[in-house]
């Protein structure tokens, strides 16, 4: 399936599995941050306490981390769809259907990269703060923005590899039934 | 057009744009955020509510639950548990008349106690189980249809992942929730032994026969699985006993699958590249739903839906339980060609709402508790119904020589024992509810 190793399809594909890998990181990070504070909560009696902030810490982490894997479920065709019904009009009714589809979602992607943009211009202004570490609350934003981001590139990018796949398929029929 | 017009109208288009093989989360997005547009005459609510709402939806801290579950259920099958699991339960149950396949589904209810998902526990379970059952003389039905089964109880056994949703859905806790499924996961577990054991004595010849294994090396075998068990009552029982909440108890669980995984060798850079890749395509898809879900519902409380079905059926005065089975019918439909989260996520907004306005002579929150489990066990049987239940295909893509007929059929024991558990949850709630009031 894999198409030419062009610069664009080599900068999508890696971009998207570095992100996917930084998200997981950052899950790591987040599961050794927790369990450190449990353990710290554990030995009080020691001295040794919670970590503080960690509730805030997991919120920024997984709306990174989140983020950062939209990019490659989508270039892996992950999102669940019903294919009982299409499944018989044949294969050029369903490419017809995934094109649709990926249009509708560079659609969403944008539309929600554009929000969250605006959100945090809007944090900025307001200057909000997380309550115990005091962070910035754009900066949670902006480590979301990455993978939004990249999130409307892919989507175009597959909206461009429907189209492909849809002329290779139109190519077939036509020389066969 | 009224708002309850637009909301009523919304679903049957809904459904034709899943049934066009529309991502589901994008259909639900689409409708939600031209629903709201429509019903408030504006394009600026709308636009208004999605500079926060993907934000606040993947930064929630219950939420971030999914992703660190997903992660556990990952190196748990890296881990090598899934082999000794099966191994210990084969060395105990295996020269019993149908004994490889209540194995095969005693493994996987255990494995399902550190793992959250059926499709992850249905296939790694499959990988394991499925040559054994085949070598030891099991019909393709049963081998098949035993292990599509036992791939439900890795939701049905908490932690489950669409607990965690439906708590959140209808903002109960998600500890209770656990402790009200643990009985009836057992009770799953229970019913699908007993439906073996009955399968093999009306089809002898479906089930080959093995020997007794001595008591020493049984030991041995129970003995090699003790960080799952050690694993699971630190997760649960830590959430359980309130000295964590239920998202430090995932993060627990990831650290603690992880640190066998990575022992018996199963996380090196490889194993960690592709665990962090699958849950990523996992996370990815059910926070795209996650995304449209909540855009969605904010769509259909605009539309002020929810609160008029609620008073429509206690005022037209239908029977607590007849509603009750026709939503659990509706559940049973879906099922057959739709997966279970995006059906609790569209259909609970609705059904909630309706089910609290009744009168089942319970307290409003063991309402709720009941309802969630009952709705979980049906959402699961949808896995293993014909034509579509995902499970059925993850295994039947494993074992080629074993037509989907075969599988069909081999579930249908299974699909009944849940027929009769879901009867007895309907019958007897406390099979749920007694375990939350011992513990409270």
């Amino acid at each position: 399936m894999s198409m030419a190793g062009g610069p664009i399809h080599r900068l999508i594909h890696g971009g998207a599995f570095a992100l996917a890998i930084a998200g997981g990181l950052a899950l790591i990070a987040i599961t050794a941050l927790t369990v450190a504070s449990i353990t710290g909560r554990g030995f009080l009696w020691a001295g040794l306490g919670p970590v503080p902030g960690t509730y805030e810490l997991v919120e920024i982490g997984s709306a990174f981390a989140v983020f950062a894997f939209l990019p490659w479920c989508q270039l892996q065709r992950g999102h669940v769809t019903v294919d009982l019904f299409l499944k018989p009009l044949g294969r050029m009714a369903n490419l017809i259907s995934e094109l649709v589809s990926n249009l509708l979602i560079s659609g969403a992607a944008a539309i929600v990269f554009w929000r969250l943009w605006i959100g945090l211009a809007d944090k900025k202004a307001y200057g909000e703060t997380t309550y115990i570490l005091s962070i910035p609350a754009w900066l949670g934003y902006a480590a979301a923005a990455i993978g939004a981001a990249f999130f409307v590139a892919v989507s175009i990018y597959t909206v461009w590899r429907s189209i492909r796949e849809l002329t290779a398929a139109g190519g077939d029929t036509e020389d066969g039934s | 057009m009224s708002g309850i017009e637009l909301g009523l109208l919304s679903f049957p288009l809904l459904i034709l744009l899943i049934f066009l093989r529309v991502p589901i989360g994008m259909a639900m997005l689409l409708i939600g955020f031209f629903g709201v547009w429509l019903v408030t005459g504006s394009e600026r609510p709308i636009l208004a509510q999605l500079k926060s709402l993907p934000y606040d939806t993947f930064s929630n801290y219950s939420l971030s639950i999914v992703p660190l579950f997903l992660l556990m259920g990952q190196f748990a099958t890296r881990g090598g548990l899934s082999r000794r699991l099966f191994d210990a339960a084969e060395t105990w149950l295996g020269h019993r008349r149908g004994g490889v396949a209540m194995a095969a589904v005693g493994a996987c209810g255990a494995f399902g106690a550190i793992c959250g998902s059926s499709l992850a526990t249905a296939a790694t379970m499959g990988q394991v189980a499925l040559p054994e059952l085949r070598r030891s003389g099991y019909s393709g039905a049963l081998s098949t249809g035993c292990l599509a089964a036992g791939g439900t109880l890795g939701i049905l056994v908490p932690p489950s992942v669409i607990l965690v949703i439906y708590a959140i859905l209808t903002e109960q806790n998600i500890a209770k929730l656990f402790i009200a499924a643990f009985v009836p996961g057992a009770l799953a577990v229970f019913g699908y032994l007993l439906a073996i054991s009955i399968y093999v004595r009306l089809f002898p010849q479906s089930a080959g026969r093995k020997e007794k294994i001595d008591g020493a090396a049984r030991w041995r075998a129970l003995l090699s699985v003790w960080p799952v068990l050690a694993i699971f009552l630190l997760v649960i029982g830590g959430i359980y006993a309130g000295w964590f909440t239920p998202t430090e108890g995932a993060a627990v669980g990831a650290a603690g699958t992880g640190i066998v995984a990575y022992v018996n060798g199963g996380l090196d850079w490889k194993g960690l590249r592709d665990s962090i890749l699958a849950t990523a395509v996992s996370t990815g898809m059910i926070f795209f739903i996650l995304l449209g879900a909540a855009v969605f519902n904010s769509f259909l409380a605009f539309s002020q839906l929810p609160q008029e079905a609620a008073r429509y059926v206690t005022d037209a005065g239908f029977s607590p339980w007849f509603v009750l089975a026709l939503i659990l019918l509706c559940y049973l439909i879906f099922g057959c060609v739709m997966d279970s989260l995006s059906m609790i996520l569209l259909t609970i907004p609705i059904f909630f709402p309706m089910i609290m306005a009744l009168d089942f002579g319970l307290a409003p929150e063991s309402t709720a508790l009941w309802f969630g489990v009952l709705v979980l066990i049906v959402v699961e049987v949808g896995l293993i119904t014909p034509p579509v239940g995902m499970n059925l295909f993850v295994i039947n893509s494993m074992a080629p020589e074993v037509s989907i007929g075969e599988t069909y059929k081999g579930v249908v024991p299974f699909i009944l024992s849940d027929f009769v558990r879901v009867a007895l949850l309907i019958a007897f709630p406390g099979i749920a509810l007694w375990l939350v009031a011992l513990l409270r």
